[in-house]
C-alpha cells in the first residue's frame, strides 16, 4: 500500500512539476528576445501594431557546439536589430523567440511543439545542426509554419514538406563544386580525402568522390575521423606515402587546422581544399601561418562589393568583437529571406511559404539566391575562397547550373 | 613509414598515460571511477592558457596550473567525495553520478568564463620540425616525451622513496589495515588528489600545445577513454597505466593505418578492452600482491 | 501549449521506462551496468528496421523486446565472468562498440541516421498524445509487475544475491541464472522503449544512444533512489523535466543542472526517495502527525 501511495505521489508530482515548469517559461521565452523587444519599445513606443514574432533555436549550452550556437544567435539578433532600427516591417517590430536545444533531439522536439503551439511565431529559423533540425522539421510542417534551416546539411531536412526550406546549398552541391574546382581548376589527379565521421563529412565525401572519379581523377585514400578527434599525424604520414596532388577535407576547422600543420611539418606540399566547416574565426586561431594557401568552398564571400555584406561583417565584428563566420552569415541570411517574404506577403504562414517559394534573384550576404527548388533547397553560387595573409579572400565562384542545382 | 607511425603512436600513448594517471591514483585509494578527472584536464588546460597568455612562460603555466588544479582536487574531495563515501552501504556507482555532475558543471563554468570558441596556445619554437634520418619530429612532441618522463620519475620517487608514498601504497593495499597501523589515510587521499588532478592538468596543457587548440569540450573524449586505459592497466596500478596508455596509443595508430576495420578509432580501444577482459577478467596487468 | 506539455511528458515517460529497466539490473541484481543506452539503441534500430521493412508497429514492439533481450542475455553471461568495476567498464565498451556500428554500417543509415515511417493505430497516425497514453499504460503495467516481482521468489533471490552473493549461493540460489534473467528483463524493457522512441522521433542517430545517455539514465536511478520503484520514476521526472523547467536559467541552464546533480548526490546519496531519505522521513512524519491529530479530535 505504501509503495502504491508513493507511486501515486510521484506521478502527481510529475504533473505538478510539468505544469509549474510550463508557467515560468510561459512568461519568459528567452532573455535575448526580451532585450530586443525592450530596446525596440523604447525607441519607438507609438509605432503601430503588435510585434511580428519569429522563432529561433540553436545549440547554445552544448560544450561541443556552443561556438556555432553563439555565432548564429548573435547574427539573428543583429539582423533583427538592424531591421527594427530602420523601422521594422510596415511599422511593426520583429521580436525573436529563441531557445537553446543543447544539441539534443528530444529537446528540439519539445521546442518545436512550443514554438508552433504556444509562442505564436509566424516563421522559424533553425541555427542548429542536422539532428535537431531534422526532428523539428516535420513538426513545423504539420503545424504549417515555415522553417528556414540556416546551414544543416542533412539531405532529408527539406524533404519534410513544403513548409521546410534550406537557406544554403546542400552538402552534395558544395562537394560537387569542390570536385569541379579540384579537377578542372587545380588539375588534381590523385586525391586523398580526410573527412569527419558525421553526415556532414560522409555526404560531402561521397558526392566529391562521385564527381571526381567520373571526371578522370582517382581517389587514392579515404579516412574518416571522429568529430572530437584532433589526431591526424598518422593519417598524414600514410597519405604522404601515397603522393597525392590534392587533399580534400570535408571536416571542421579544428581538423583542417591540424591537417594543414601536419602536412607542413611532414613536408606534404600538395594543394589542400576544405569546405565551409573550416569557415570560422576559430580556424585562424589554431592554424596560424599554416593556413596560407588553403582553399575552401563556402557561401560567404568576404571580398564581395555588395555593401550589405560589408555592413554585416563590420557590424558583427564591432558588436561582438569577433569576425563573423559561415554559420552566422547563413543564419543572418535565413532571417533576411524571412523578412523579405513577410514584407511582401504579411504574417500569414502559408503566404510566407508561397512568397519564399516564388523568390528569384535575391541578394543576400551569402551570395545571390537564384531560386528555390520544388523541395525547398536554395540554388546559390558556391564561393571558392583562399587564405592570404591570415584571412579568407575571393578566389573564384562556381555558378554552373549543372553543378549548383540540388537534386531535390 | 612504420617507424614514423610508431613514433606518432608513442606520443599519443604518452598523452593517454598522463591523462589516465590521475584517475588511476584516485582509484588506487578510493576505489571510485573518477570521471571528474576529465574536468581537471579541462580546467588545467584553461588555467595554463591564461597564465601562458599573461606571462608567455610555459614552465610557469605548467607549474601554477598543476598546483591550482591539484588543490582544487583536494577541495573537491573534502567537500564532495569524502562525505558521500563516508555513508554506509554505498553502491560504487553513486559517487560516479556525482563525478558526472561535477564534470558537466565544470565544463559549463569553463564555457561561461572563457566562451565556447577555440583558444590557441600559440607556443612558438625555433623550428617547426626536426629531421632525424627519415623521421620527422616536432618540438611539441619532444616537449611531451620529456615532460612525461619527468613527471613519471617524480611520481615514482614520491611513491617509492618518501614517507608519504609509503602511506599511499599501504592505503592502496588495504585502507582499513593501514589506518589501524596508524597511517594517516587522509593525507594519502589528499596526495592522490593533488597528484591526480595535477597530472590531469599537465595532460590538458600538453594536448592544448600539441593541437594548438583548447575548447570547453576538451574533456569529452578523455572522460571515457581514460577509463579504458586504467582498466587495461589493472585499475589502480600506476606502472600498468603507463604501459596501457602507450599500448592503446600504438594500437590505435597502427590499426587505423594498417588494418582499417571501418570502425572509428575510439572503438578500437574498447574492442581490445572487451576481448582482454573476457580472457583475463581482472585486467591485463594485475597487481602482484593482491589475491 | 498542451502539445508542448505532452511532448515533454512523453520524453519523461520514455526516461521513466529506461530508468525502471536499468533499476532491475543495477538496483535489484546489483550489477554495474553502464551501457544501458546501447540496448535502448538496439531496440530503437530493430524497431525502425522492422517497420521500414513493412512490419506493423505493434508487432515490431514485441520483436524489438525479444531481440534486445537476447543481446542482453549475452551481457548477462559476460557478467558471470567479469565483475564489479570491470563489468562497469566492459559495458561502457559495449556501448561504444554498438554506437560505432550504428554510425558506420549502411544498414543502420550510418551517420545520416535512420528514418522511420510513422506508427499507426487502427489507421490513424500516432501523435504525441497517443504515445503518451501508450507509455502511461506501459509504465503502470511495469510498476505493477515489478512490485509483484519484488515479493516473488525471484525478487527475494535477487535481494539476497545483491546483499551477499556467497550467502545466496549457500542457500541454494542459482545465482548465475538469476543474474542473466535480470539482464534479460532490464535490457528487453529498454529495447521496447527504444522501439517506441524511434517511431516517436521519426529519425534516430547513433549519437542518441551514446555513453553519455547511459550515464543520464544511471543518474535518474541514483538520484531518485536505487532499488525502489518510486525512485527511478522521480529521477526520470526530475532529469526529464530539467531541460525545460530550467529554461529560466537561460545561459546557465547546464550549470544549474550539473550543480543540482552534485548537490543531490552529495546530500542524499541514497536517492531522494531512497531508504530513509529526508523526503520520506518528512512524509512519514506528516502522515503520522495527521493520524495523531485525528486521535485528538
Amino acid at each position: 500500500m505504501k509503495k502504491l501511495l508513493s507511486l501515486a505521489l510521484s506521478m502527481s508530482m510529475l504533473f505538478a512539476l510539468v505544469s509549474c515548469g510550463g508557467t515560468p517559461a510561459n512568461s519568459n521565452p528567452g532573455g535575448a528576445g526580451a532585450d530586443v523587444s525592450s530596446s525596440a519599445g523604447s525607441g519607438a513606443p507609438s509605432s503601430g501594431g503588435e510585434p511580428i514574432k519569429i522563432g529561433f533555436f540553436a545549440p547554445i549550452t552544448s560544450a561541443a557546439a556552443s561556438a556555432d550556437g553563439e555565432s548564429t544567435k548573435n547574427s539573428v539578433e543583429l539582423a533583427i536589430k538592424i531591421l527594427n532600427d530602420a523601422g521594422g516591417i510596415d511599422g511593426r517590430k520583429v521580436e525573436l523567440v529563441w531557445y537553446d536545444d543543447g544539441l539534443d533531439t528530444s529537446q528540439a522536439v519539445s521546442i518545436a511543439e512550443k514554438l508552433t503551439t504556444k509562442d505564436g511565431v509566424c516563421a522559424v529559423v533553425s541555427g542548429s545542426y542536422s539532428g535537431p533540425t531534422r526532428v523539428a522539421a516535420p513538426i513545423f510542417q504539420a503545424a504549417g509554419i515555415p522553417m528556414m534551416s540556416a546551414y544543416a546539411v542533412h539531405p532529408d531536412v527539406v524533404n519534410a514538406g513544403d513548409y521546410v526550406f534550406s537557406q544554403s546549398f546542400p552538402g552534395k552541391v558544395q562537394a560537387t563544386a569542390a570536385a569541379y574546382f579540384a579537377v578542372n581548376e587545380l588539375k588534381a589527379k590523385n586525391i586523398a580525402i580526410i573527412a569527419v565521421d558525421l553526415d556532414f563529412g560522409t555526404e560531402q565525401a561521397s558526392a566529391f568522390k562521385a564527381y571526381a572519379e567520373a571526371n578522370g581523377a582517382t581517389i587514392i585514400s579515404e579516412d574518416f575521423v571522429a568529430m572530437a578527434d584532433n589526431e591526424f599525424s598518422s593519417i598524414v604520414t600514410k597519405v604522404k606515402s601515397l603522393n597525392p596532388d590534392l587533399i580534400y577535407l570535408p571536416n571542421y576547422y579544428g581538423h583542417a587546422a591540424e591537417v594543414l600543420k601536419q602536412c607542413k611539418v611532414q613536408g606534404v606540399e600538395c594543394a589542400i581544399l576544405g569546405c565551409e566547416g573550416a569557415d570560422s574565426w576559430q580556424f585562424f586561431e589554431t592554424a596560424g601561418e599554416y593556413a596560407e594557401g588553403f582553399y575552401i568552398t563556402t557561401n560567404l564571400d568576404r571580398d564581395s562589393q555588395d555593401p550589405a555584406v560589408q555592413e554585416y561583417i563590420q557590424l558583427y565584428s564591432e558588436t561582438y568583437s569577433k569576425m563573423p563566420d559561415m554559420t552566422g552569415a547563413s543564419a543572418y541570411d535565413a532571417m533576411q529571406i524571412l523578412f523579405e517574404a513577410i514584407k511582401t506577403a504579411g504574417t500569414d504562414p502559408a503566404a510566407i511559404r508561397d512568397a519564399i517559394t516564388g523568390m528569384t534573384n535575391i541578394d543576400t550576404v551569402t551570395g545571390t539566391l537564384y531560386r528555390y527548388t520544388a523541395a525547398g533547397s536554395a540554388v546559390k553560387p558556391v564561393q571558392i575562397q583562399v587564405v592570404k595573409d591570415g584571412a579568407f579572400h575571393h578566389y573564384g565562384v562556381i555558378e554552373d547550373e549543372s553543378i549548383i542545382v540540388p537534386e531535390n | 613509414m612504420l617507424l614514423q607511425q610508431l613514433l606518432n603512436g608513442l606520443v599519443i600513448g604518452c598523452v593517454y598515460a598522463l591523462t589516465a594517471m590521475g584517475a588511476t591514483l584516485i582509484y588506487g585509494i578510493l576505489r571510485i571511477l573518477d570521471i571528474a578527472n576529465a574536468a581537471a584536464y579541462v580546467i588545467g588546460a584553461y588555467i595554463g592558457w591564461y597564465i601562458f597568455d599573461l606571462t608567455h612562460n610555459i614552465v610557469l603555466a605548467f607549474v601554477v596550473s598543476m598546483l591550482l588544479t591539484g588543490l582544487l582536487g583536494v577541495v573537491i574531495h573534502r567537500t564532495i567525495y569524502a562525505p558521500i563515501l563516508s555513508k554506509p552501504r554505498l553502491m560504487p556507482i553513486i559517487p560516479l553520478v556525482a563525478a558526472v555532475g561535477l564534470f558537466t558543471l565544470t565544463s559549463d563554468i569553463v564555457r561561461l568564463i572563457a566562451g565556447g570558441g577555440t583558444k590557441a596556445y600559440n607556443l612558438k619554437f625555433d623550428t617547426d620540425v626536426y629531421h632525424l634520418g627519415g623521421l620527422t619530429i616536432t618540438p611539441q612532441w619532444i616537449l611531451i616525451l620529456v615532460l612525461t618522463c619527468m613527471l613519471f620519475l617524480v611520481l615514482w620517487f614520491i611513491l617509492n622513496k618518501t614517507k608519504m608514498g609509503l602511506a599511499w601504497r599501504a592505503t592502496a593495499e588495504d585502507a582499513e589495515i593501514a589506518q589501524a597501523m596508524g597511517i594517516n589515510t587522509k593525507s594519502a587521499m589528499a596526495l592522490s588528489y593533488i597528484i591526480g588532478y595535477g597530472f590531469a592538468a599537465a595532460a590538458g596543457i600538453m594536448v592544448g600545445v600539441l593541437y594548438n587548440s583548447i575548447t570547453p569540450a576538451l574533456g569529452d573524449v578523455p572522460s571515457y577513454k581514460m577509463l579504458a586505459v586504467i582498466v587495461l592497466g589493472g585499475l589502480g596500478n600506476p606502472v600498468g597505466t603507463v604501459l596501457a596508455g602507450i599500448l592503446v596509443g600504438l594500437a590505435e595508430t597502427l590499426i587505423s593505418v594498417y588494418l582499417p576495420i571501418g570502425l572509428p578509432k575510439d572503438s578500437i580501444a574498447f574492442i581490445a578492452l572487451i576481448i582482454i577482459l573476457l580472457v583475463k577478467p581482472d585486467g591485463l596487468i594485475t597487481r602482484k600482491n593482491k589475491a | 501549449m498542451f502539445s508542448y506539455v505532452v511532448s515533454v511528458v512523453v520524453t519523461i515517460e520514455i526516461y521513466a521506462l529506461l530508468a525502471l529497466s536499468l533499476n532491475v539490473i543495477t538496483g535489484y541484481a546489483g550489477q554495474s551496468m553502464m551501457g544501458h543506452a546501447a540496448f535502448f539503441g538496439i531496440g530503437a534500430y530493430t524497431g525502425a528496421l522492422l517497420t521500414n521493412a513493412g512490419v506493423n508497429f505493434w508487432l515490431a514492439m514485441p520483436l524489438s523486446l525479444l531481440v534486445t533481450g537476447v543481446c542482453g542475455a549475452l551481457v548477462g553471461v559476460v557478467s558471470l565472468r567479469v565483475r564489479d568495476d570491470f563489468l562497469a567498464i566492459t559495458t561502457i565498451g559495449i556501448n561504444f562498440v554498438v554506437v560505432a556500428l550504428f554510425n558506420s554500417m549502411k544498414v543502420f543509415g550510418a551517420s545520416l541516421g535512420l528514418s522511420t515511417k510513422g506508427a499507426f493505430f487502427f489507421g490513424t497516425r500516432m501523435n504525441n498524445t497517443h504515445y503518451m497514453i501508450l507509455l502511461t499504460f506501459l509504465i503502470v503495467v511495469v510498476c505493477l509487475l515489478m512490485r509483484k516481482m519484488n515479493h516473488s521468489w525471484f525478487g527475494l533471490a535477487l535481494a539476497t544475491m545483491n546483499n551477499d552473493e556467497g550467502a545466496a549461493k549457500s542457500f541454494g540460489i542459482n545465482v548465475s541464472q538469476y543474474k542473466i534473467l535480470a539482464f534479460i528483463i532490464g535490457t528487453a524493457l529498454a529495447g521496447l522503449t527504444g522501439c517506441i522512441y524511434a517511431h516517436r522521433m521519426g529519425i534516430i542517430f547513433s549519437s542518441n544512444f551514446a555513453f553519455t545517455f547511459s550515464i543520464t539514465i544511471l543518474s535518474m536511478v541514483v538520484i531518485g533512489g536505487i532499488g525502489t520503484i518510486r525512485g527511478p520514476l522521480l529521477g526520470a521526472l526530475l532529469l526529464g523535466a530539467a531541460p525545460e523547467v530550467l529554461r529560466f536559467a537561460d545561459d546557465y541552464r547546464m550549470l544549474v543542472y550539473g550543480a543540482l546533480l552534485v548537490i543531490m548526490v552529495r546530500f542524499q546519496p541514497q536517492g531522494l526517495l531512497g531508504e530513509n531519505s529526508v523526503i520520506l522521513r518528512f512524509l512519514k512524519r506528516l502522515t503520522k502527525g495527521q493520524k495523531g491529530g485525528a486521535v485528538h479530535e
